[in-house]
């Protein structure tokens, strides 16, 4: 698990900002007359493409692979939520910024946690 | 040589400490120095230096053999190689093309290299040729992911990074021994996507 307070600063960041720019990304993209489903999948969609131009300078600061796969998937995540909140009713940027943020940190802390475990096991590989 | 490839890395020559040369190599930096530990006294390869960004790591007085496919890479590396307390004999050169003899070398080490080598398996095959036998090969890499959705991430990454000669997907254990290797220890360092790999020949 990283300890470094550098890395793990950055880490926060990285995924605050990616959350934050993909939830009001898609908050502008999605109103109530959209297809859940189809927004989901869209959102999902335009949060990983959102999310590699957002992370580029957090990359050079605080790592590669280490800062893109949790930007990344916080991208897809918050994409999904924020998506389907916005065909629900009227989502402000405020309140879909948030929410970005808070699927940021959950990525964040649940990938700390699958790496701790990952690490622990044997390497795997099933192609 | 691969002029493709030589070409997409004096390209990226001048621009690629940019993204490389602080945020990974710091974080990297505890894992890279425990990594480069094991190089020995005997004769070593190390494959390709790039803008020497490993060089730091390297134990002093070690007498290698570098090579890399790209000339303007190793411009940007050269204060680096001349600041090594040691002998880095520096070659222009194409692994899959390597003039060394066989069983050459007793090790061979690479830092992020199979990611970008156009045929990796052949590559690797070569690497088993120049080694002795029970020669050492040390990698550090990253490789594509067995977890979902890191997998689909690193498949999406591919072809975006492709055009760069980067593949983000690549199975490099399972490459490594089918190239004839037989895997000692696989560790690691971030997820199971960075990884360091020993093997021997």
């Amino acid at each position: 698990m990283e300890t470094r307070l550098y890395f793990i600063l950055g880490d926060v960041l990285a995924n605050v900002a990616v959350g934050a720019v993909v939830g009001i990304a898609c908050a502008a993209a999605f109103s109530p007359g959209w297809n859940m489903i189809i927004a989901m999948f869209v959102g999902m969609a335009i949060g990983m493409v959102i999310s590699l131009p957002t992370l580029l300078g957090f990359v050079a600061l605080f790592g590669a692979m280490e800062v893109m796969l949790p930007a990344m998937t916080t991208g897809m995540l918050t994409g999904m939520v924020v998506s389907m909140s916005a065909t629900m009713g009227d989502l402000a940027f405020g309140p879909a910024a948030v929410l970005g943020i808070k699927s940021g940190l959950g990525v964040l802390v649940a990938i700390y946690l699958i790496n701790i475990l990952i690490k622990r096991r044997a390497p795997k590989w099933t192609n | 040589m691969d002029q493709l490839t030589k070409d997409r890395w004096d390209r990226a020559a001048r621009s690629f400490d940019l993204m490389a040369g602080y945020g990974p190599e710091k974080r990297w930096a505890p894992y890279k120095q425990e990594f480069f530990e094991r190089m020995g006294e005997g004769r070593v390869l190390f494959l390709a230096v790039g803008t020497g960004l490993d060089i730091r790591f390297f134990p002093p007085g070690r007498k290698l053999v570098g090579i890399d496919i790209s000339d303007k890479m190793l411009d940007v590396a050269r204060p680096r190689l001349e600041a090594y307390d040691g002998e880095i004999d520096v070659r222009v050169m194409d692994v899959h093309e390597m003039p060394f003899p066989d069983d050459e070398f007793d090790q061979v080490f690479t830092s992020c290299t199979f990611c970008s080598v156009p045929n990796p398996v052949k590559g690797l095959q070569a690497l088993h040729r120049v080694l002795k036998p029970g020669g050492e090969l040390h990698m550090f890499e990253h490789t594509g992911s067995s977890y979902y959705p890191f997998r689909m991430m690193m498949d999406l990454m591919t072809p975006l990074l492709r055009a760069r000669g980067t593949e983000m997907n690549r199975n490099t254990v399972a490459n490594v021994e089918a190239a004839g290797f037989e895997l000692r220890e696989v560790k690691h360092v971030f997820l199971d996507v960075v990884k360091t790999i020993h093997a021997t020949a």
